[in-house]
């Protein structure tokens, strides 16, 4: 009844603050050296065989050709920015890629750039560290909790891909982090809400975790000046994501209009895409990249939503329960529904999986009788789960850290630099992973080198093909181009009048640099 | 291309500086809400022990007959035992010593009445004749229409002992924020001045202070000289000279302890008022004292402080120029965006504001209703520019030598129109 008493909020707003513990003095910090030792394990994991896996998709291409555009002064896009999303993510990839660039010389540089991500992920565990010794004071659970988020096969497979979701991540982190300071200072709280502002500029889909983040802001709070915490939140999460429309109207390009791309137009777009039906249904888009979730590791994901829901009741746990849960009802809802969506659930399911099983070991642990019978069912529970899930995941991660699906695509980019000698005016069509290799190997950005979907859909681009498919001297017929030639029949015609110069690999994966016969007229 | 160069180099530095200044005044401005326990470093701490010092308060009145009577036995409800009372009468004005003649005849022992015989007549004037007179250890300044609290001295008496202080500056808050636009800006204008920003000048070591509910210990007050009697803001300056010369200041507010007031009754006695502050700043930045402070972080805060309703004024008419410039001038789209930037500061100044009338409402049991928070925001701008043009006024008046105290008519609610003259309305030396 007393505990009760003391942790009425009501009382407390009468009191005085509590003494608050400052951060620990340097020396001899135990969490220092958990966290070290957690983050070698998970930047082992994550970084060997980066390269190599899994396959690299052409949004990594797309992201990173817009991070080399706004380094080499482009602007947001080698194209015409058009909105798709919000710049947020590529704007911080472009101050980061000199990373990649120690490491890699030549190569399939979009995948090599996966290096970039290594920092975001270590930051991502660290930042989770600190969180969950917030919420629940335990070492064991923060490190559950990174471990479960940076060492599932799911987790190594999508968050060393240069996907937008893993930046947006790490802002949302910074912004739970900032929240849950114990010195509950205003300026924390008005950086949660630039940070929050930020990761919803990375990912728009990040908004959805909002409602999550607001209530963790409003609970961690102190009740003498939490309407100001709040209202500086709140304000700075505005303040901050107006300027994205604001960029907009300042280029006229807030409202669709002729001849123009538009804010609203890219939202338009983002809203009408054709839906990829419910998960609930097999044989959809949705189902199957539900199902393909579930092929890298089911644990994650079906603890996670398991977990959430009870960890709405754990009163500092509820904030980011809250954010989880709509993140997962919103993919439940039939819509479309991308592949790397998951990513930013990932450190919520983390979350409540390590906090259900702080709850339950505290629950075992508790009262002072049969001490040893308590402390036997809580080791039995932890090799029960270690034994169930750890096979599963050494042998998941194992491919990670041994399989090279992208010895093709590497192949075709080593003999591309060796045997194309671009003049300014040769166009190569490729897709968006092998761009920054045709860049590199002396194409001309944009429209030297052009991304295959922009032949047909980009006016720009059909402007220097005076010829139609008859100005294009190369195409590299990669998959991704392969898929989707139904609806690009200039790159199809470049495609039937061409010729294999060389080919790697054999069957659908198969990639071949052509060239276009009576491509000469440029 | 040169002219749009340097239209690009104007904007980004103009647009950074006025990011700044705005966004620094506001975060002073939120001083209080900053962490917990600077909030709660914000309020008197209650008495733990009985009260051992002896106060002299003084009440300069003029034309004050009609509410004297009854702030002095406000005064002397108070539960303090160890005080006196001098009321400062002027020679002229015998309608209102009759009344403290009553007073002092009522409480022989407590209340006594103080003759001002000065020919030109004004409160540092008038304080000063008081000063020779005072007995106690404390000497408190209350203004003739106070409503003062019971447990203010206990709380006081018991802030300077703990803190050893020198200065004790309590709260002065205006309330009557339903009486017009711009008595809801200018209620809440003091609300984050005593609540917040003063404890800020407190802790910086740099603090000019209020013209009421100040209590000074009698020994530093004569050191330092007594008050400037030339001085338009003598409180200011009587603050600048004692921060200057190392003395300790608290700030303590509490919403049930503070001094009510009432906001000037039109927008000309307003803007007379605030023409009369910002002299009285220029004066006592010329006057220079702060120039004794030892270290140069405080001499900064000094000369920033005494400047700040100038720099307001210029920023609240650059921000907008920026922002033209940017949209007409066909600059680059990341300069045209900076010059947005004061902008954020300045929006987030009207959230931070809207939370605060919130505050201010629960504080006081006041009920704030929708149509006051959209007055609030709406009124923003054109308070600015009262602002803006008693600043500028201020000026003016500077440069024509016009020093003189103009006369501020104040009408309370429950006062009769007419003429108080110096000394009377409210003037507390804020914000």
């Amino acid at each position: 009844m007393a505990l009760a008493i003391a942790n009425d909020p009501e009382l407390h707003e009468v009191q005085q603050p509590a003494e608050i513990p400052r951060r620990a003095r340097l020396r001899l910090n135990p969490d220092r050296t958990i966290l070290a030792a957690l983050l070698a394990v998970v930047l082992l994991v994550q970084g060997w065989n980066i390269a190599d896996y899994p396959t690299v998709s052409d949004d990594e291409g797309t992201y990173l050709a817009q991070a080399w555009a706004i380094q080499h002064g482009h602007g947001l896009a080698p194209y015409t920015y058009w909105y798709d999303h919000p710049p947020g993510g590529w704007i911080l990839l472009a101050a980061f890629t000199w990373i990649p660039a120690l490491f890699t010389h030549g190569q399939l540089i979009a995948a090599y750039a996966r290096i970039v991500m290594l920092p975001f992920t270590a930051a991502d565990v660290a930042l989770l560290y600190v969180l969950v010794k917030r919420l629940s004071g335990s070492r064991w659970t923060a490190v559950a909790t990174g471990a479960v988020f940076a060492l599932s096969p799911l987790s190594v497979t999508l968050q060393r891909e240069v996907f937008l979701d893993n930046l947006s991540v790490f802002w949302i982190l910074v912004a739970f982090v900032l929240a849950s300071s114990p010195r509950q200072h205003l300026w924390m709280h008005i950086s949660a809400g630039a940070a929050a502002a930020v990761a919803v500029l990375s990912k728009e889909t990040m908004l959805i975790a909002m409602p999550g983040l607001i209530v963790a802001v409003w609970q961690y709070a102190h009740p003498r000046t939490r309407k100001f915490t709040l209202a500086g939140f709140l304000t700075a999460l505005c303040l901050v994501g107006v300027f994205y429309p604001l960029y907009a109207v300042l280029k006229g390009e807030l409202l669709p209009g002729p001849g123009h791309v538009s804010l609203l137009g890219g939202i338009e777009f983002q809203m009408d895409r054709p839906g990829s039906g419910s998960v609930f249904s097999p044989g959809t888009g949705s189902w199957s990249t539900l199902h393909d979730w579930l092929y890298y590791d089911p644990v994650i994901v079906v603890a996670g939503v398991v977990a959430l829901v009870p960890m709405l009741f754990v009163s500092k746990y509820r904030g980011p329960a809250i954010s989880g849960l709509t993140l997962v009802l919103m993919a439940l809802r039939p819509g479309y529904l991308p592949a790397m969506y998951i990513i930013q659930i990932l450190p919520f399911f983390a979350l409540a999986i390590a906090g259900l099983g702080h709850q339950i070991v505290r629950l075992l642990l508790k009262g002072e009788r049969i001490k040893w019978v308590r402390r036997g069912a809580v080791a039995a529970l932890v090799g029960l789960v270690l034994s169930v899930v750890g096979p599963r995941w050494v042998a998941g991660d194992a491919t990670a850290l041994t399989s090279d699906p992208n010895l093709t695509y590497t192949q075709a980019a080593d003999w591309m630099r060796a045997n194309l000698h671009p003049t300014k005016s040769t166009k190569i069509v490729v897709d968006d992973a092998l761009w920054l290799n045709a860049v590199q190997d002396g194409f001309q950005p944009g429209y030297g080198a052009i991304w295959f979907y922009k032949v047909d859909l980009d006016p720009a681009v059909e402007a220097v093909l005076p010829h139609g498919w008859r100005s294009i001297q190369y195409v590299v017929s990669t998959p991704t181009i392969r898929n989707d030639l139904s609806s690009l029949p200039t790159v199809n015609a470049a495609l039937q009048h061409s010729k294999v110069l060389a080919s790697f690999g054999s069957g659908a994966g198969v990639i071949q640099v052509r060239q276009v016969l009576d491509g000469g007229s440029s | 291309m040169l002219i749009e160069l340097a239209l690009s180099i104007f904007i980004v530095l103009t647009g950074l500086f006025l990011t700044a200044i705005a966004g620094g005044t506001l975060w002073w401005q939120l001083h209080a809400w900053r962490t917990p326990e600077i909030h709660a470093a914000t309020e008197f701490r209650p008495p733990e022990s009985d009260s051992q010092l002896s106060f002299s308060l003084l009440i300069p009145a003029r034309h004050e007959q009609a509410v004297l009577a009854a702030t002095v036995k406000s005064v002397l409800a108070s539960e303090h035992n160890n005080f006196e009372v001098l009321i400062i009468v002027g020679h002229d004005d015998p309608d209102t010593a009759d009344v403290a003649r009553l007073m002092e005849a009522q409480y022989p022992d407590i209340v006594r009445v103080v003759v001002d015989t000065h020919e030109v007549k004004n409160k540092p004037k008038a304080l000063n004749s008081a000063l020779p007179q005072c007995r106690g250890e404390i000497i408190g300044i209350f203004d003739a229409e106070d409503q003062v609290h019971p447990e203010l001295l206990d709380h006081v008496d018991h802030a300077l002992r703990e803190s050893d202080a020198d200065v004790v500056q309590g709260g002065v808050q205006l309330i009557n924020f339903h009486s017009s636009w711009y008595a809801l800006r200018n209620c809440l204008e003091y609300f984050f001045w005593f609540h917040s920003r003063l404890h800020l000048h407190a802790a910086r070591g740099f603090i000019p202070l209020g013209g009421n509910t100040v209590f000074v210990r009698a020994s530093t007050l004569r050191e330092s000289g007594g008050w400037d009697s030339e001085c338009l803001t003598e409180d200011c300056d009587l603050g600048v000279r004692l921060s200057s010369r190392g003395a300790k200041v608290v700030v303590a507010y509490d919403a049930d302890l503070v001094t009510r007031e009432e906001t000037p009754d039109s927008i000309k006695a307003l803007i007379k008022q605030r023409t009369r502050w910002n002299q009285g700043f220029l004066q006592v930045y010329r006057k220079a004292e702060w120039r004794e402070i030892p270290d140069l972080r405080r001499r900064l805060l000094a000369r920033w402080t005494l400047v700040t309703p100038f720099a307001q004024a210029f920023t609240g008419l650059v921000i907008p120029i920026g922002i033209l410039a940017a949209l007409i001038g066909h600059v680059p789209i990341a300069i045209a965006l900076i010059s947005f930037l004061p902008i954020l500061p300045t929006l987030g100044t009207f959230a931070f504001e809207a939370v605060a009338l919130h505050e201010f409402g629960r504080l006081y049991k006041l009920r704030v209703r929708m149509l006051d928070y959209v007055k609030l925001i709406v009124g923003g701008p054109f308070y600015q520019v009262l602002l803006a043009a008693a600043a500028l006024r201020a000026v003016w008046r500077d440069r024509r030598g016009e020093h003189g105290w103009e006369l501020t008519q104040h009408v309370g609610a429950h006062l009769d129109a007419e003429d108080h003259g110096v000394g009377g309305g409210p003037v507390p030396e804020a914000v």
